[in-house]
């Protein structure tokens, strides 16, 4: 297997985690689960524009979509309400 | 009404992937990826960013990424940093009158273990660290202000966690001593993108806004070096000052979201009672 298809197989994996958790964030009742599932398809995406060879988007996606974005969400949520009504 | 609930969301998801792979496979964005020409204008950004035989037609700083975000297209991200800090200057509007109290406690004894502040304490200054080298490095490698100060700003958010918002506040991270680091960011990201129009004037030579190196029709412009350092001309100060500019306006944020509920609908109370 040459090494760009490797990374091409790597890019795809990515791409079914990502969707696979943006599912699952969409449809969870539980905010804080919800919340986790995002930053979870956020880390793909991380490592997606790494592949892509973007490492300045990597550098800002890193901090803001897995750190700082889930933390504001999760303050949010602890002003209001945890389970998103039926 | 659930389940039906979730066999749309289901659908349109995989509509909107398959959607994008039809695009991408008809070869919407070509047939190899990544395309193994580059067009034309990144190819005149690729080889002009660093071209020291000609001193009027480049930025002098390595990184490409960098010379179109703060030179080649400089006012895009001065508008760009503006609506950044209308959006703090609204937050604040919104949380304006409230006040966190100052209540006498211990400090030792909120917030979490002594074994995770240990360790807090100890990385606080390898993230710092990292901030400012992306931050004051993003003229050479990738990274820059933005990149920098959003880095920086996850330390804020980790000591508010682990330390308590009151260990923060009584340690001078406040409020209004960030606003004022925020602002003189800004000032100084400001006078960056008229400083050549400045030295233009003193010289009585003609200048732009947002100019750094010297051009044809306006030869004066920023050093490159310094002491035999790299900067760039202006690029290097962009990133310093957008570095302070946007960790402090994330502190704010985060210090304004960390103020209890219970406080704020207490004062939103009061002032509804008119006192």
């Amino acid at each position: 297997m040459s090494p760009e298809l490797v990374v091409f197989a790597v890019l795809a994996l990515l791409g079914l985690v990502s969707v696979i958790a943006t599912y699952l964030a969409v449809i969870e009742r539980d905010l804080v689960k919800a919340i986790l599932f995002s930053a979870i398809q956020s880390t793909a995406y991380a490592f997606i524009y790494y592949l892509l060879m973007a490492p300045d988007i990597v550098l800002v996606y890193i901090p803001v979509a897995v750190g700082l974005y889930p933390a504001i969400v999760l303050f949010l949520i602890k002003k209001t309400e945890r389970y998103e009504a039926e | 009404m659930r389940g039906r609930e979730r066999i749309a969301i289901a659908i349109s998801i995989v509509i909107f992937v398959l959607l994008l792979s039809l695009v991408l496979t008809a070869g919407g964005l070509g047939y190899i990826l990544p395309p193994p020409k580059i067009r034309d204008i990144p190819l005149i950004y690729l080889i002009r960013s660093y071209w020291p035989f000609s001193k009027y037609f480049t930025v002098m700083s390595p990184e490409v990424v960098t010379s179109i975000v703060w030179d080649f297209r400089g006012l895009d991200t001065l508008f760009e940093t503006v609506v950044f800090y209308l959006a703090i200057i609204a937050s604040i509007a919104v949380m304006r009158g409230i006040f966190s109290s100052k209540k006498e406690v211990d400090l030792a004894k909120l917030g979490m273990s002594p074994i995770v502040k240990t360790v807090t304490k100890i990385t606080i200054g390898m993230i710092l660290a990292v901030a400012a080298s992306i931050a004051l490095h993003g003229h050479l490698t990738p990274g820059g202000g933005f990149q920098g100060g959003a880095t920086a700003a996850v330390v804020s958010l980790v000591m508010l966690v682990v330390f308590s918002k009151y260990y923060l506040e009584t340690h001078g991270v406040s409020k209004n001593s960030m606003l004022v680091i925020r602002s003189l960011g800004l000032l100084g990201v400001g006078l960056t993108a008229f400083i050549v129009v400045i030295i233009g004037l003193l010289n009585g030579v003609n200048a732009y806004v947002f100019q750094n190196q010297p051009k044809i029709v306006a030869d004066v412009g920023m050093p490159v070096t310094i002491g035999g350092a790299l900067i760039s001309g202006t690029l290097w100060f962009f990133n310093l000052f957008e570095m302070f500019a946007v960790a402090a306006g994330f502190t704010i944020i985060f210090l304004l979201l960390a103020i209890p509920e219970k406080e704020v609908l207490e004062q939103l109370k009061k002032e509804v009672a008119g006192e």
